[in-house]
């Protein structure tokens, strides 16, 4: 057994007793820790309502050496994520966040840069601001981060070098780029703009001011969603929950 | 974490006793310890005061059901808030559960009636407008000449969230949709609210 302290957002919680949870937390230091946190429920106690979906928190934890449950001992709320106004969209995009971290990421397993990434992106959600470019780049934060980011720069076939703006297709069921060369009409593809690919590029390269410098056309906006959505998809095994409520 | 059950034949006093316990034991709140003393209690008790409690328990899982206008727990074919004539069934709170109902009424301040949703919504589990009451509230926000929606659902994420979706899908209906006033911490549940901060809750009420 050891204490450990952390920064961490509450990405699940599951009632498990009439006041108690077992919250699911994305720390910075420790990745996913699945924690018991007993009393959770009431007003009163080490976690002052602390726990609710998204918050941001320090938390205090025991990791159990046996496998079981960790025990969450304290959680101080650094802030909530809140929505703006009346924007049921930005409050699905922020649970995407929360789908994502859970569904690719493992216990354990730490990624500082994934949890920066993913308060920038609540950030931006709750600025009010479009939250389609900030979800793309969380997206594609992720993939690269648990390794599975598609190859941008070459074929995933032949992996010979796509030069900018060059013709290529995306793969669905590889979840990477195709050049016209090994393209065959068995394979289920898409459609993608060279333009598009570029954006891809720009996206997964830059990580923080880019969103707002990039103009994006409506077909560009689908291209993408298309990609990202088949990459993610191929990435978690199945189609994200949030993508079918999450207006792109 | 799961609590240990006993094997019942493990249990001193033989299966019978060792099973009541387990059963016992699984209540929420009641630990080993408890559940052995309450088992104790029945089996030294008399014959008819443990009976009671075991018809009891037969009767409300026989003959309580869901409110049919606002789906609160009841044992007619109305609760008894529905039922009663004094209450302005034109202003309707909306809450989560019906232990919200109870913990409002303790308060004594809301003259009105409600609507209980069954949970919130939480996409990521699974829970979609459909598993809730949403529809039946629609339907009596149209029909019934309903002049105020108050939204009660917890002051949680996905409690603001639900309400939200509710306010949403009656835009232009022209009722008026008010929520509880802050009083009670965000991320908590009403149910651990005290009476006092439901009460200045409730009187406090603000447009959505
Ligand atoms: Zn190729
Ligand atoms: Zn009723």
């Amino acid at each position: 057994m050891s204490t450990e302290k952390s920064d961490a957002l509450v990405i699940r919680l599951a009632d498990f007793s009439e006041s108690s949870r077992v919250v699911t937390l994305f720390t910075r230091e420790q990745g996913k820790v699945a924690a018991l946190a007993k009393g959770a429920k009431r007003l009163r106690g080490p976690f002052e309502a602390a726990l609710d979906l998204l918050s941001f928190c320090r938390v205090v934890f025991i990791r159990k050496s046996s496998g079981g449950l960790d025990l969450l001992t304290e959680a101080q709320l650094t802030r909530r994520f809140a929505p703006p106004g009346r924007d049921l969209n930005a409050l699905y995009g922020g649970y995407y966040v929360a789908e994502l971290l859970d569904g690719l990421t493992e216990e354990h397993d730490p990624h500082p840069d994934l949890f920066d990434a993913a308060l920038r992106t609540l950030d931006a959600i709750a600025s009010g601001s479009d939250p389609r470019l900030p979800i793309l780049q969380f997206e594609l934060t992720v993939l690269k981060e648990v390794g599975r980011l598609p190859e941008l720069d070459a074929c995933c076939a032949c992996h010979q070098p796509l030069e900018l703006g060059a013709a290529a297709r995306f793969w669905v069921s590889q979840g990477g780029l195709i050049c016209p060369a090994c393209s065959r009409p068995e394979y289920q593809h898409s459609e993608i703009q060279p333009g598009t690919v570029a954006l891809l590029r720009a996206l997964a390269d830059d990580d923080s001011t880019l969103a707002q410098r990039l103009s994006i056309t409506p077909r560009q906006y689908q291209e993408l969603r298309r990609t990202l959505t088949s990459a993610i998809s191929h990435t978690l095994e199945r189609r994200p929950k949030m993508l079918a409520l999450l207006k792109f | 974490m799961a609590r240990r059950d006993f094997h019942p034949e493990e249990h001193p006093f033989g299966p019978a006793v060792g099973r009541l316990v387990n059963r016992l034991a699984d209540l929420p709140g009641v630990g080993r310890k408890s559940a052995e003393r309450l088992a104790n209690h029945l089996v030294s008790c008399s014959k008819r005061e443990a009976l009671e409690l075991a018809d009891a328990i037969r009767d409300v899982k026989e003959r309580v059901h869901r409110c049919q206008r606002c789906f609160n727990l009841t044992d007619g074919e109305l609760c008894p808030i529905c039922r009663d004539s004094r209450r302005d069934a034109a202003v309707v709170c909306v809450v989560e559960q019906p232990r919200d109902v109870a913990s409002l009424e303790a308060t004594g301040v809301f003259q009105g009636v409600y609507h209980v949703l069954g949970g919130r919504l939480a996409p990521l589990e699974g829970i979609t407008p459909g598993d809730l009451t949403i529809d039946s509230l629609v339907e009596r926000v149209r029909n019934q000449g309903v002049r105020e929606l108050v939204m009660a659902t917890n002051p949680t994420l996905e409690g603001d969230g639900t309400a939200l979706f509710i306010t949403n899908l009656l835009e232009g209906s022209g009722v008026k949709i008010t929520r509880l006033a802050r009083g009670i911490a965000t991320g908590s549940v009403l149910e651990f609210a005290n009476r006092e901060m439901l009460a200045d809750a409730l009187r406090g009420r603000q447009s959505f």
